[in-house]
């Protein structure tokens, strides 16, 4: 008797082959999908680099599940990824953020587009693997679910869960949150799945090799671009320092490829795209203890006040900070100062290992 | 030998193929004969004992091709990997040919090309190579019933057209061109005219002697034998250059040692195509009569649906779709995982199918289009499978016109809090 059917989101990586091995083997019924989100012929990927859901990825996940004896489609989803990741990816940069993209793609494809999918499927539930666990509690008769970090603490990506709908967590099961990295490698091996020692996807998919900045100036249109050059200005002086042909090529906190020789290490300290304005200076001006929130959402409630751990990107640890709903969205007051917080990274936050929300930072 | 765990789909009585435009399950006296066959091993153009009975499979397959084609010349039957280098031969040939004609010459003594937009990818895109090193192609549009207007492809013959290729009948409606009235055409101008047969062979009768057509390509696994064999048909005088060169097999116009097994398999089934019981005479009344059940059915029992080409002669087998509000691959999906087996347009070898591009070519529009499904019937189909086929359909369909609403409300239910349904 199976314990459900459930849709299982393959990129084609080790982790989604090893989360769809262990569904099979916990006896659901289990259909494999790959999204097809972006034509990677145009992009500098090669096989085992490490990037999500290219075509060479189609083929491994589609191997892997012939290998598990499920059946398992191709999802075209080229125009929605456009719309909703490529799309703010770019605009994002042009404005002086530095985007999270992997957000949006779990917001509009994986946690959304492929909900759909699974109702229309038939399914009961959705599966990934995403290094998060989802923690089902009954409390005076009323099941509550929250979703927790990773065993792995190194590899967990509740940071990039944040939006998601509440609603959809009953439908939700990430078979590998409780599993190590290596632990999953070696479950793979074990399985004889074929990805077991492919590289780790590092960076964002679509980009492949090239640099960020490139990317945006080949995919943007020649209207966006238009007069985003401008000048690098020393601060607080306000001294010229050389001038940039693009607020994109920046990001807060960058020391390197400012194109300038000084005696000094100089860091973007704020992109100002009223004017295309980079200003620069001093490490001691990249901390601040305070930061804005804006467009959050939540998966439990939370205290006006309360103290949290809060990332402002996805590779630092979480640090305490206070919480404060304001009318502009969420105020958080660090206990320490940070580092180069950054408008356009998200800003989540956790109650011990539980994933409590999270927004947008905004200048 | 232990059969390999692929095989148990194929096995399993439960399961129901209707998507024989697509391909055909391989006819049991090939399955049996195959082991057999396998043994004459050589190769058919040794001089020595070794190349004498593959030779003679060839021979005779090629006659049996020849006779089924409406006793056309052996000479005249190539054999291919399959439709697409069939198709892909023949254009790039004749093109290559008029610039071989005036070679130095950036204009070429014809250099004009017609073919319709609901033509396979093999011939639109072969026209698109042409295309990019100088020919010019016309592409002509169908209407909505899949027809080509005539006076309009009348306009487009002169002396410049070198080639004319429109398919005798369409994939993913069934829809019948009128081969041979267009081939008179083309030639009243000098043009050469090519046909791709692949869906019309064994399901409509055929005659390439009265058709009157310079080329024309075929599929032997459209027909109950194996992938990896086509047929070019090039009539006596028509001009062929080998895309595949090679050691002068098929007189020096296709390249490559002989498919033996898969020529063998096809001259099987060509010749059972003129056996009594299996002539496309006796077939086409009996899979018309199965099609058209399974169509009254549908659309008596299933609301807003409709059936695309149905004004057109079609082919007896295949019926096109159109179920608003329910999306065709993720009711493709559906139908899959309750084992039948049906298509949404083309087999597309990414397997992310876009919405069928030959259906918009009709003018339907881009959301007719993403609700289109596509079923092909075959020789062993019966009433069973399609009654089983109609429940699945009518099960899958409400639930998902159920989860449509219920995941985009209309506006007016919203807006009123009441439902006009």
């Amino acid at each position: 008797m199976s314990k459900g059917r459930v849709l299982v989101a393959m990129s084609g990586g080790v982790d989604s082959a090893v989360a769809a091995a262990l569904l099979v083997d916990q006896g659901y019924e289990v259909i494999g999908a790959t999204m097809q989100v972006w034509d990677y012929s145009s992009c500098n990927t090669e096989e085992g680099n490490g990037t999500c859901c290219s075509s060479l990825d189609v083929d491994d996940a589609r191997a892997v599940a012939d290998k598990l004896g499920m059946p398992f489609y191709v999802l075209n989803c080229e125009s929605k990824f456009r719309e909703t990741v490529i799309e703010p990816f770019i605009d994002s940069y042009l404005n002086g953020f530095t985007p999270v993209p992997c957000v949006n793609c779990n917001t509009f494809l994986k946690f959304d587009h492929l909900i759909k999918k699974m109702k229309e499927l038939n399914c009961d539930y959705l599966a990934t693997g995403h290094y998060a666990q989802i923690e089902r509690l009954t409390e005076n008769s009323v099941e509550r679910i929250k979703i927790v970090t990773s065993a792995d603490d190194y590899k967990d990506q509740t940071y990039f869960l944040f939006t998601l709908n509440p609603g959809v967590l009953k439908n939700l099961l990430f078979p590998i949150g409780h599993l190590k990295k290596p632990e999953v490698r070696k479950i793979a091996e074990e399985k004889g799945l074929l990805v077991a020692r492919k590289k780790d996807s590092t960076g964002i998919c679509f980009v492949g090799k090239g640099d960020y900045a490139e990317f945006v100036s080949k995919n943007a249109t020649p209207e966006q671009l238009k007069n985003k050059k401008g000048l690098i200005k020393r601060y607080p002086s306000g001294q010229v320092m050389g001038e940039h042909t693009g607020i994109h090529q920046f990001t807060y906190g960058q020391g390197k490829g400012l194109g300038l020789d000084y005696h000094e290490k100089l860091f973007v300290l704020k992109i100002d795209p009223k004017d295309n304005t980079v200003w620069i200076g001093e490490d001691k001006y990249l901390f601040a203890d305070s930061l804005t929130v804006k467009d959050y959402s939540l998966l439990d409630d939370l205290c006006d006040g309360e103290l949290l751990d809060v990332k402002i990107r996805y590779s630092v640890k979480g640090y305490s900070a206070k919480v404060f709903k304001s009318e502009q969205g969420l105020k958080v007051q660090f206990e320490q100062p940070q580092r180069a917080i950054t408008p356009g990274q998200a800003c989540v936050f956790y109650r011990g290992r539980q994933l409590v929300g999270g927004g947008w930072i905004r200048p | 030998m232990q059969m390999p765990e692929k095989t148990k789909d194929f096995e399993n009585p439960t399961k129901v193929y209707l998507d024989h435009n697509a391909t055909t399950p391989v006819a049991e006296e090939i399955l049996s004969g195959l082991p057999i066959i396998a043994r004459i091993w050589g190769n058919p153009s040794s001089i020595h004992w070794a190349g004498r009975g593959p030779k003679s499979i060839l021979r005779e397959a090629r006659s049996s091709v020849a006779e089924i084609l409406g006793g056309v010349s052996s000479q005249e039957i190539i054999f291919t990997s399959g439709g697409s280098e069939s198709n892909s031969c023949v254009i790039r040939g004749i093109f290559d040919l008029q610039v071989q004609a005036k070679s130095g010459e950036k204009l070429f003594a014809r250099n004009e090309y017609i073919t319709s937009n609901v033509e396979h990818p093999s011939i639109l895109k072969s026209f698109q190579w042409i295309e990019k090193r100088g020919a010019i192609v016309h592409y002509l549009p169908v209407n909505i019933k899949g027809e080509i207007d005539l006076a309009q492809y009348q306009s487009l013959l002169s002396e410049k057209t070198a080639l004319v290729s429109i398919m005798m009948a369409n994939n993913e409606t069934g829809t019948i061109f009128p081969t041979q009235k267009l081939a008179k055409l083309a030639h009243e101008v000098g043009a050469y005219f090519h046909c791709d047969g692949v869906q019309a062979l064994g399901k409509i009768s055929l005659n390439l002697t009265k058709i009157e057509v310079d080329f024309a390509s075929f599929s032997a696994h459209k027909i109950g034998a194996m992938k990896g064999v086509g047929v070019l048909y090039a009539k006596r005088g028509s001009p062929v250059e080998p895309l595949v060169i090679g050691g002068g097999q098929e007189r020096q116009r296709r390249g490559g040692t002989e498919n033996t097994l898969g020529i063998w398999a096809l001259g099987v089934m060509a010749k059972r195509l003129s056996a009594p019981g299996f002539s496309v005479a006796e077939y086409f009344p009996k899979v018309q009569e199965l099609r058209n059940y399974f169509e009254t059915r549908v659309l008596a029992e299933v609301s807003e649906v409709k059936v695309t080409g149905s004004e057109t002669p079609r082919l007896p087998n295949t019926s096109s779709l159109v179920l608003t509000k329910v999306d065709g691959e993720v009711l493709l999906m559906s139908l899959d995982l309750m084992g039948f087996a049906v298509s949404t347009g083309a087999a597309c070898s990414s397997g992310s199918p876009e919405p069928s591009p030959v259906l918009i070519s009709m003018g339907l529009t881009r959301a007719q289009a993403q609700n289109s499904l596509r079923v092909s019937l075959g020789r062993e189909t019966n009433k069973e499978q399609i009654d089983r086929f109609i429940e699945a359909l009518k099960l899958t369909i409400v639930r998902l016109r159920n989860l449509d609403s219920e995941l985009n409300p209309s506006p007016e239910v919203t807006a009123t809090g009441a439902s006009h349904v």
